[in-house]
C-alpha cells in the first residue's frame, strides 16, 4: 500500500465541520513564545503547522478531536486567554464510519 | 427543553454510557442518554477486541446478534526490528472459553444505542453536555449550552478526553504521562484475501501484537485485527513520549505499513478511514474519585483501562462499570437516596472485577514505559537468536545454546537481562 500524506489520509473520512466556529482556539502571537510548540509534531492529524513567517497556523477542520494537543499545549490545557479547547457542538465535526 | 427533569442522564453513548442506558430502560426507568456525534459511535475508536463475556453480562444470548466482525482464534505477538521480525503464532481449539471478537465501534455502539433506545431510553444525539451542574454539593443536572437538563443521578461516561468530569472539579486534570495515542488505519480487503493471508477459515479472526520497531524506540505497541471486509492496523504510543522525542505518530503509521512483514498483509488495500484517539494508561495511580453526590463516572473517563503489554482492554471494563453504575442508580432511586455513601455501592461493586484487574496489573504501566529494551534491544535479540540458528553457510557449526548465548551478550548485558527479567516477572 503506497505511502499517503496526512491530508490523503483526512480525505477518506467523512467530516461535517463548521467553518466560522472553531472548536479549538489559540493565540498565534502568544504562540511566537511557546518554546516547544508539541502542538506541531503530537497531532495526528498535523493540524498545527508553521508558515513561511515562522507564525503558528491551525486549522480546525479535518481535526479527529482526539485531544492531545489539549495535553501537550499548557495554555490549552490551563484555558489561558486566547486558547480554548473544547468539543464541536451540534453534532458537528468529525464522523467515523469505522472506528 | 428547558428544565427538563429525568432520574437518571448518561453522557456519552460509548460503550460504558449505552451499557448504562440499556440496563437501566430493561428494568423500567426513565434515562436520557447524550451523545454529541450525530449518531452513536460516530466520535469512536478502539483497536478493537471486545471480550465477549462482557456483552455477555450485559445481555445473555442477545449480544450474539450484535454486528461484531470476526471470533479471534488466531493470536500473534511479533517482534520487530527495522526490516525484520520473529512472529508467535498460535491457533486457539475451538470452544475454548474467554472468546473474543473483533469490532468496529460505528457500527458496535450504533447498535448498542438502538438496543437501549428500543428497552425504553430516550437517545439524543448531536448534543454536547457542556457542563455538569452541580447545587449544594450535589451533581443535580447538565448543561448543554443555554439549557439545562435536571437529574436526581448522572452517570459521566464521557470518554478518555472527559472534559466534563474535570471541569465540574470532580477529577483531576489528567496529564500526558498518564495517556497513550493511539491511531489507526482501517483498509479494506476482500473477506477471501483476509482468509488467505492470515490463514484463517469461515469467520474466524486473528490478532496481532506488535512490540518493537514499530514505535521507533518509545514506550507502546503496535495492533492488526482482522475483520469482515478490512484489517485493522494501529499503534499506541505515550503521549509524553511523543512530546519528548518530538516524533511525529501520523509518519510512524505509515512507515509501519512498508515494513517487511506488515506490507504483504495489506498490499492492495483501500484506506477506509484514519483515525485517532486517546487512552487513559494511568490505571490505579490516575483513577478519580468515581463517584460523588448525585453522580458515577464510568469507562475511559474513570480510566478503567489496563494495558498488559500483550492486551489493551477497556471496552469490556466500559461495559461492567456501564452495568454496575446502572444497578447501583436502581438501588438509589429505590432508596430516594443518591447520596455518595449510597453510591458507594458503585465502588463495592468495580471490586469485584474492574478494581480488582487493576490492582492486579498496577505495576505494568511502570514496566512498560521503563524499560526501554522491550523496544529496541530485545526485538533485535529475538531475530538474531532466529538468524543464528537458521543461517547455514558453510562455516563450523555451533551448538544453539551457544548461539543464544553469543546473541544475549551482544544486544544487552546479562544483569540487565536479569534485571528487566525479574521487574518484568513481579509486574506482569
Ligand atoms: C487505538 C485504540 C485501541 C484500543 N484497543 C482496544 C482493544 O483492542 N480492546 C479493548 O477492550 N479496548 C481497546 N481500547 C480502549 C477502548 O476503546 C476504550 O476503553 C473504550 O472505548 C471506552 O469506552 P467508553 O464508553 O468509556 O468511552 P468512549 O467509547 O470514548 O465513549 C465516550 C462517548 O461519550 C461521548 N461524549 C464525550 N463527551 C461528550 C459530551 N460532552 N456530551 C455528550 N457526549 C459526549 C463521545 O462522543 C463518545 O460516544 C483501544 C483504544 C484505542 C484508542
Ligand atoms: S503548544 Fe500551544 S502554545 Fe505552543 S505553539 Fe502549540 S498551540 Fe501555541
Ligand atoms: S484534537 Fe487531536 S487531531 Fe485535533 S488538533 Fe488536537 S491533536 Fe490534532
Amino acid at each position: 500500500m503506497k505511502r499517503l500524506s496526512v491530508d490523503e489520509r483526512l480525505a477518506r473520512n467523512k467530516f461535517e465541520s463548521n467553518d466560522e466556529t472553531p472548536h479549538i482556539i489559540i493565540d498565534r502571537q502568544e504562540c511566537r513564545n511557546c518554546v516547544h510548540k508539541a502542538c506541531i509534531y503530537s497531532c495526528p492529524a498535523e493540524r498545527y503547522q508553521l508558515n513561511a513567517d515562522e507564525e503558528l497556523i491551525f486549522d480546525h477542520v479535518g481535526c479527529l478531536e482526539c485531544g492531545n494537543c489539549r495535553l501537550v499545549c499548557e495554555k490549552l490545557r490551563e484555558s489561558k486567554p486566547g486558547y480554548k479547547w473544547n468539543y464541536p457542538v451540534k453534532g458537528g465535526g468529525v464522523i467515523f464510519r469505522q472506528g | 427543553m428547558s428544565d427538563e427533569h429525568f432520574p437518571v442522564i448518561v453522557v456519552g453513548a460509548g460503550l460504558a454510557g449505552c451499557a448504562a442506558a440499556y440496563r437501566l430502560a430493561k428494568a423500567g426507568y426513565d434515562v436520557l442518554l447524550l451523545e454529541r456525534g450525530k449518531r452513536p459511535g460516530g466520535k469512536n475508536v478502539s483497536g478493537g477486541r471486545l471480550y465477549s463475556y462482557a456483552l455477555e453480562a450485559l445481555m445473555p444470548g442477545e449480544w450474539l446478534d450484535a454486528p461484531l466482525e470476526r471470533e479471534v482464534r488466531r493470536e500473534m505477538i511479533m517482534t520487530m526490528t527495522e526490516r525484520g521480525a520473529v512472529t508467535v503464532n498460535g491457533l486457539l481449539s475451538p470452544n475454548h472459553s474467554g472468546t473474543s471478537y473483533t469490532v468496529l465501534r460505528s457500527k458496535l455502539d450504533g447498535w448498542l444505542a438502538k438496543k437501549a433506545e428500543q428497552a425504553g431510553a430516550l437517545v439524543m444525539t448531536g448534543v454536547t453536555a457542556t457542563e455538569i451542574v452541580i447545587k449544594d454539593g450535589k451533581a443535580c443536572g447538565v448543561l448543554v449550552g443555554d439549557e439545562r437538563l435536571e437529574a436526581d443521578i448522572i452517570i459521566c461516561a464521557d470518554g478518555a478526553n472527559s472534559l466534563l468530569a474535570e471541569n465540574a472539579g470532580i477529577t483531576n486534570k489528567v496529564t500526558m504521562e498518564n495517556i497513550a495515542l493511539g491511531v489507526k488505519l482501517v483498509v479494506g480487503l476482500p473477506e477471501q484475501t483476509i482468509n488467505d493471508r492470515f490463514n484463517l477459515s469461515g469467520e474466524d479472526g486473528a490478532a496481532c501484537l506488535m512490540v518493537g520497531d514499530c514505535t521507533k524506540g518509545l514506550a507502546g505497541g503496535g495492533f492488526l485485527y482482522t475483520n469482515k471486509e478490512s484489517l485493522s492496523l494501529g499503534l499506541v504510543v505515550d503521549a509524553s513520549s511523543i512530546k519528548s522525542a518530538k516524533t511525529n505518530i501520523a509518519d510512524m503509521i505509515e512507515e509501519l505499513k512498508e515494513h517487511p512483514a506488515i506490507s504483504p498483509l495489506i498490499v492492495g488495500g483501500q484506506l477506509l478511514e484514519y483515525s485517532a484517539h486517546l487512552i487513559p494508561e494511568g490505571g490505579l495511580n490516575m483513577m478519580p474519585k468515581v463517584f460523588d453526590n448525585g453522580l458515577m463516572i464510568a469507562g475511559d473517563a474513570a480510566g478503567f483501562v489496563i494495558n498488559s503489554g500483550l492486551t489493551l482492554r477497556g471496552m469490556d471494563y466500559a461495559i461492567l462499570s456501564g452495568i454496575a453504575a446502572a444497578e447501583t442508580a436502581i438501588k438509589s432511586i429505590q432508596a430516594a437516596d443518591y447520596s455518595a455513601e449510597q453510591l458507594n455501592q458503585y465502588e463495592v461493586m468495580l471490586r469485584l472485577n474492574v478494581l480488582s484487574d487493576m490492582e492486579t496489573f498496577k505495576k505494568v504501566r511502570g514496566f512498560m514505559k521503563d524499560t526501554a529494551g522491550l523496544y529496541t534491544a530485545y526485538p533485535k535479540l529475538a531475530e538474531t537468536i532466529f538468524k543464528s540458528i537458521f543461517t547455514v553457510d558453510g562455516r563450523p557449526a555451533k551448538r544453539i545454546s551457544k548461539v543464544m548465548i553469543n546473541s544475549i551478550l551482544s544486544h544487552t548485558s546479562v544483569w540487565q537481562l536479569i534485571k528487566d527479567g525479574v521487574k518484568g516477572a513481579l509486574s506482569l
